[in-house]
């Protein structure tokens, strides 16, 4: 029970004071300190508008000691981090990654207020190390359709490339045709690549996506980070850019750096040599959708467009929110699982103002890099009205149709 | 109040289930177990009346060591005590040689309410709660979707959705084995990291197997079901599977 002067807001509650010292405590968790209330985030944030605490008035009620209050409210749970605010801030506050995921983190550990979809997907992610509750044993059950021969690396063997396939392309049945498409340009360049098969686990894309289960997180590092370290490789390859971030940012904090790339970094190496061998014209009109975690979060926005501008007769053209000012398609912070959840609330959903934005210019194709993307924007192209007038391929289907990889088992 | 829960350790069927070489058997080295899903919900229930009426949780689980993750997240969740039943593989869905071992602990412990699923996957007889109950000489109703025993109160008062639409309100006399269908809402989530911190410090008691049990069911044979009709997966373009379909509806008369 909280005592009058709490309730007033005369003193803060003893969960504020205790959840600001933690986030203190955290790498940069102290510039949470120098907010300046300029409203900067509300306003970049993409659902900003339906959040009744917005980061800028969730760092003014902490201040005021009233975090009760954000665990009433819904608003903690619409954030699908997509960095705008971060990326914005003038004071350099870590937002999405302290801010949201603390309060998550908090949430969670008091069974307050946290959606039964992300409960779920934590559960089966903590039991099979993926979020579909699948069997960990099929995970790279994919390869058989692959038409090429992907090595699975035990422990002790070596590759110069170890792929890390990840969850949605190694399960998801409409992702599978991009992973094949990559495990064929692999093979079509004589890439010494190799996969971990089932003893590969979800990458805990966690802390990135600020889910705030930072107990989850750890324990799939520890598994991951064993498994890598009893494998031989160069360069670590990555699909999906939330394990890009996982690996680049998260997984070297905790004492395990990691060579890794994504495939768009990678393949953008081999231009010179794709430009030479890809053969079929791709007469069409591209847009390229930047992925948060790659884009804003990690900086990289050339690699796939180099790689899309070396396919003969491609011509990309750009949205007009290209690059940081990309508007995410909301699968991440947990977003994916959170979709009734925040469309209670918004009405509006992002796929589907971004599908729409990409039918404006006139594009036949929307290309992505992040496996989420395929089936969110897939889904909003049809509920848009938008089929038959725009496409969604990710770049390695793009590049494996002008190398002439695509179709049935080769 | 002190209410125990029982939490099986069934097969996990998101891995195919192996028949073993003496073909009466799964074969236990492909086998994965979870936690039955209406223990779950027993589990549930009896934090429910923890949070409402102060109710002293006990959470037994049984099977193989794997029973022991499933009680250090009982305690994570808010379990105040933690019993362990080893069951032998061979054993597993034997509700008799279970109900014996479970009702050895039970009896005269001062349980108030004893929660199981009101079935388990293993076995799908729904037994348990009933044999249960006959051990122990007490009550039993089961199917029930919500419970209510206040605190110094003689009775509990639960709720059991029939079949067509219908809500029954009983009153069942303390002590009592009640079948759990569903709690009262899904059962709660705890972090990884309280999970591992219960784990490292679990301190839960073995209970001894019922000693002279004779199995007097049997299992003669287990089998992959039988295809009674055969069917035909269309393949191809969707406007081939879309020509076949429309034959196939032409032929029958349908369309």
């Amino acid at each position: 029970m909280m005592s009058a002067d709490v309730e007033n807001g005369m003193v803060p509650s003893d969960a504020t004071s205790e959840f600001l010292r933690r986030v203190y405590e955290l790498p940069a968790g102290e510039r949470l300190l120098s907010c300046i209330q300029c409203g900067m985030c509300s306003g970049s944030c993409p659902l900003g508008y339906a959040m009744e605490y917005t980061p800028r008035k969730m760092i003014a009620a902490l201040r005021a000691g009233r975090i009760e209050d954000l665990y009433r409210s819904a608003s903690v749970w619409l954030c699908v981090s997509c960095y705008n605010c971060t990326f914005r801030c003038p004071s350099g506050v870590p937002i999405t990654d302290r801010l949201i995921g603390s309060l998550r983190g908090d949430m969670l550990s008091r069974g307050v207020g946290v959606p039964a979809e992300l409960q779920a997907a934590f559960e089966k992610t903590t039991r099979y190390g993926n979020p579909f509750g699948e069997s960990p044993k099929k995970r790279p059950d994919w390869t058989k359709e692959a038409g090429v021969d992907v090595r699975v690396l035990e422990e002790g063997d070596s590759a110069e490339v170890l792929w890390w396939v990840g969850c949605f392309p190694s399960y998801n049945k409409r992702n599978q045709r991009d992973t094949i498409a990559l495990a064929r340009i692999l093979s079509a360049l004589g890439v010494d690549f190799g996969i971990m098969g089932s003893d590969e686990r979800c990458s805990g894309d966690i802390p990135c996506t600020s889910q705030g289960e930072e107990g989850l997180f750890f324990s799939l590092y520890e598994h991951n980070s064993d498994q890598l370290r009893n494998r031989k490789f160069k360069d670590l390859l990555v699909g999906d850019p939330h394990a890009y971030n996982a690996f680049k940012k998260e997984y070297p904090r905790l004492g395990t750096p990691l060579p890794v790339r994504h495939y768009t970094q990678y393949l953008a190496g081999w231009s010179p040599e794709l430009r030479r061998v890809m053969k079929k014209e791709l007469r069409a009109k591209v847009t390229y959708h930047d992925a948060c975690c790659l884009g804003r979060r990690n900086a990289e926005y050339e690699a796939p467009r180099v790689l899309l501008e070396s396919v003969p007769g491609l011509q990309l053209v750009e949205m007009p929110r290209n690059r940081e000012n990309a508007l995410c398609c909301g699968g991440g912070g947990g977003g994916n699982w959170l979709d009734s959840f925040i469309w209670q609330r918004t009405r509006v959903p992002l796929p589907m103002q971004r599908v729409q934005e990409a039918a404006k210019t006139g594009a036949q194709i929307l290309a992505v890099s992040c496996p989420l993307e395929v089936p969110r924007f897939e889904d909003a192209v049809k509920t848009a009205g938008l089929e038959g007038r725009l496409g969604v391929r990710d770049v390695s289907d793009i590049l494996a149709e002008a190398l002439g990889l695509s179709g049935g088992p080769s | 109040m002190k209410v125990a829960a029982v939490l099986r350790q069934v097969p996990d069927v998101v891995e195919e289930l192996v028949i073993g070489a003496d073909g009466r058997s799964l074969s236990e080295a492909d086998l994965m177990y979870v936690t039955n899903e209406a223990d779950e919900h027993a589990l549930e229930q009896a934090l429910i009346l923890k949070g409402r009426d102060g109710a002293h949780v006990v959470a037994i689980s049984s099977g193989g060591d794997e029973a022991r993750a499933a009680l250090a997240s009982a305690v994570a969740k808010g379990a105040d005590e933690a019993y362990f039943a080893p069951v032998p593989f061979a054993s597993r869905a034997d509700n008799h040689h279970l109900a014996a071992t479970l009702a050895s602990v039970m009896k005269g412990a001062g349980y108030d309410l004893i929660l199981t699923g009101v079935w388990a996957s293993d076995q799908l007889d729904a037994g348990l709660g009933g044999l249960l109950a006959a051990e122990l000489g007490l009550p039993y109703v089961g199917g029930l979707t919500s419970v209510s025993a206040p605190a110094e109160s003689a009775k509990a008062t639960v709720r059991k959705e029939f079949p067509g639409g219908r809500l029954g309100v009983m009153e069942v006399d303390l002590p009592a084995v009640l079948g759990i269908q569903s709690a009262e809402n899904p059962p709660r989530y705890v972090p990884v990291s309280k999970v591992m911190q219960a784990k490292r410090s679990l301190q839960a008691q073995t209970i001894p197997p019922a000693a002279s049990h004779e199995a007097r069911v049997h299992l003669r044979k287990l089998t992959k079901p039988e295809a009674a009709t055969r069917a035909e997966m269309i393949s191809g373009s969707p406007e081939e599977v879309a020509d076949r379909l429309v034959r196939i509806l032409r032929e029958r008369g349908v369309a």
